[in-house]
């Protein structure tokens, strides 16, 4: 079934671009081009097996951000480092997002990965970024993102994150919503309430440099008045 | 086109009892005899000059489906020959191609709900999922989850707003959702005089949509306005039907009758989460057994300030509110 899934949202064939496949960690990884490919820009699978991906059956009747087909690969929490180790014992997984990073892998521009621009250019270069977050704490591009390999996350601790793992990026301020999202109680649920347990990660609502929801209008207003009672 | 229609004898035999005057009850006994003789005996009854195959075969499903049991009291046997009939009536009727199931309540399971009213934006999303998954009537425009927006400090259902159609989240108001409470102690199920309503195992408080005499006791009765009554049958356009239904849950629903929210029966028994659950872009609704104490909603009730809505009328609601 993820087969199918695959072959529809992501891997078009030969159509791909080279970024997305040197960025495949999992399923597609194992074609031979992407090992090529991956071996030839020196960026081998990050730590190999590490990644643990599932391949039974795609989330119900749900299609990612921006409606764009998603593929259902998931993270499990097997992994040493991984939230069901830090915060109980419910076994959640997250979707991953990394794969997501496509059109415009950030290679493309930060040449031999460094992340070299700074101060305004940010700006011309990152239109679409709203640099909301970093200005209300101080932050600055390289807070988060790795400076010698743009398209990883750095922990204070200086260790590094993909970018499926926004989750341990987040988690080192605003962790008590992290102690929520991990037991399941933060976050927009995929699949069932039984048997596999599945949440989207931090990023995948909200906008990392601008994380607060946008206002919506919301669903049409129900047509029939409620009923309050005799005196209303 | 139209049916042979040569008398044999059990057709003359119901024919005789049909003017003979007999009591009702008797006359629905010897009706429902079997299809056989119900086909024959409607055929009777019926103006066989204008109806055609299909008809005739509504007309006695229709008639079968009148006179069976309350779904409780059915055997396995009697629950797979209505379902085959609903079936055909909904391809027959509408043209739909459904699937009913009778799936029970999971052992060990009972359902709860908690709702964040610190995360709810008032985006609406899963009153929308919920009128698509559960084939609500497009016509009166049907919804079981209602979205109260309130002042920042109050919670006040009176003074609460819920046909608000602007941008939201609206500075300083905060939103919080309601819908069927699935009560443990529920006073619409006290109400009914035909015992058309009633708690699953699991917590959950269905109607049988073939048994509700459409009396409206259990709407008065409930204290949260979960109930909505059809004036007229559900009127959903074909293709936007759901073909997975429950009986119990989102099937067709008929002229006169009861329905309510039933945490979406038909997907939460086979481990999936409620429409509205999934649906919600904010993580504000959480669902889960709260029989499993590794469960999230379990996690909720023990770590989260929660609260149940108008709880001094001790019945005890399966839906808590909680801040973060």
């Amino acid at each position: 079934m993820l087969v199918c899934i695959a072959a529809s949202g992501i891997a078009v064939g030969c159509s791909e671009p080279d970024g997305a496949a040197r960025k495949h960690i999992g399923p597609g990884a194992n074609r031979e081009g992407d090992v090529e490919l991956a071996a030839g820009a020196g960026t081998a699978n990050r730590e190999p097996g590490a990644l643990k991906t599932v391949t039974s059956a795609p989330v119900h009747d749900w299609t990612g951000p921006g409606d764009q087909p998603f593929e259902v690969a998931l993270r499990t929490s097997e992994r040493e480092s991984g939230h069901a180790r830090r915060f109980g014992s419910v076994t959640l997984q997250t979707a991953l997002r990394a794969r997501l990073l496509q059109q415009y892998p950030c290679t493309s521009c930060h040449l031999g990965r460094k992340l070299v621009m700074a101060g305004k250019r940010v700006a011309d270069a990152h239109q679409d970024i709203r640099p909301v977050h970093p200005e209300q704490t101080g932050a600055h591009c390289s807070t988060c993102h790795a400076s010698e390999d743009v398209e990883q996350l750095t922990l204070e601790s200086g260790e590094r994150a993909t970018l499926d793992e926004t989750y341990r990026l987040c988690a080192q301020c605003h962790f008590r919503q992290t102690d929520a999202w991990a037991q399941g109680a933060h976050g927009k649920r995929l699949d069932g309430w039984q048997g596999r347990r599945v949440v989207m990660g931090c990023a995948d609502c909200h906008d990392p440099h601008a994380p607060a929801l946008a206002q919506r209008i919301p669903f049409r207003a129900p047509q029939l008045e409620r009923s309050r009672g005799p005196d209303k | 086109m139209t049916r042979d229609s040569t008398p044999d004898k059990q057709d003359a035999q119901d024919g005789t009892m049909l003017q003979k005057s007999v009591d009702r009850r008797h006359a629905l006994k010897v009706l429902a005899g079997g299809l056989a003789a119900g086909v024959q005996a409607v055929s009777a009854c019926a103006p066989l000059s204008a109806a055609s195959d299909e008809e005739r075969e509504i007309r006695v499903l229709a008639w079968q489906e009148y006179i069976k049991g309350n779904y409780r009291f059915m055997t396995e046997a009697e629950r797979a020959e209505t379902i085959a009939r609903l079936e055909r009536l909904a391809q027959l009727r509408r043209g739909e191609d459904v699937t009913i199931q009778t799936t029970g309540a999971q052992p060990g399971v009972v359902f709860g709900y908690a709702f964040n009213i610190s995360k709810c934006k008032g985006f609406r999303r899963c009153v929308e999922a919920c009128i698509n998954e559960n084939n609500l009537d497009r016509r009166a425009d049907t919804q079981y989850i209602r979205i109260f927006e309130m002042e920042d400090g109050v919670i006040n259902l009176d003074e609460a707003d819920a046909t608000f159609q602007h941008e939201v989240p609206a500075e300083g108001h905060f939103y919080m959702g309601t819908q069927c409470f699935q009560c443990a102690d529920p006073p619409c199920v006290k109400v009914c005089p035909v015992k058309a309503t009633w708690q699953e195992p699991d917590g959950i408080t269905v109607v049988d949509y073939d048994w509700c005499i459409g009396c409206r006791y259990c709407i008065a009765a409930c204290p949260y306005w979960a109930r909505r009554f059809n004036w007229s049958a559900a009127e959903v356009p074909v293709e936007e039907v759901n073909p997975n239904q429950h009986y119990l849950g989102n099937r067709a629903r008929k002229t006169g009758v009861v329905e309510k929210c039933t945490f979406c029966i038909h997907r939460t028994r086979q481990g999936r989460l409620p429409a509205c659950a999934e649906a919600c872009p904010t993580g504000a609704r959480v669902f889960g057994n709260l029989l499993d104490p590794d469960s999230e909603i379990r996690w909720v009730l023990a770590n989260k300030r929660v609260f149940r809505l108008k709880e001094d009328l001790k019945t005890e609601p399966r839906f808590w509110y909680f801040t973060d």
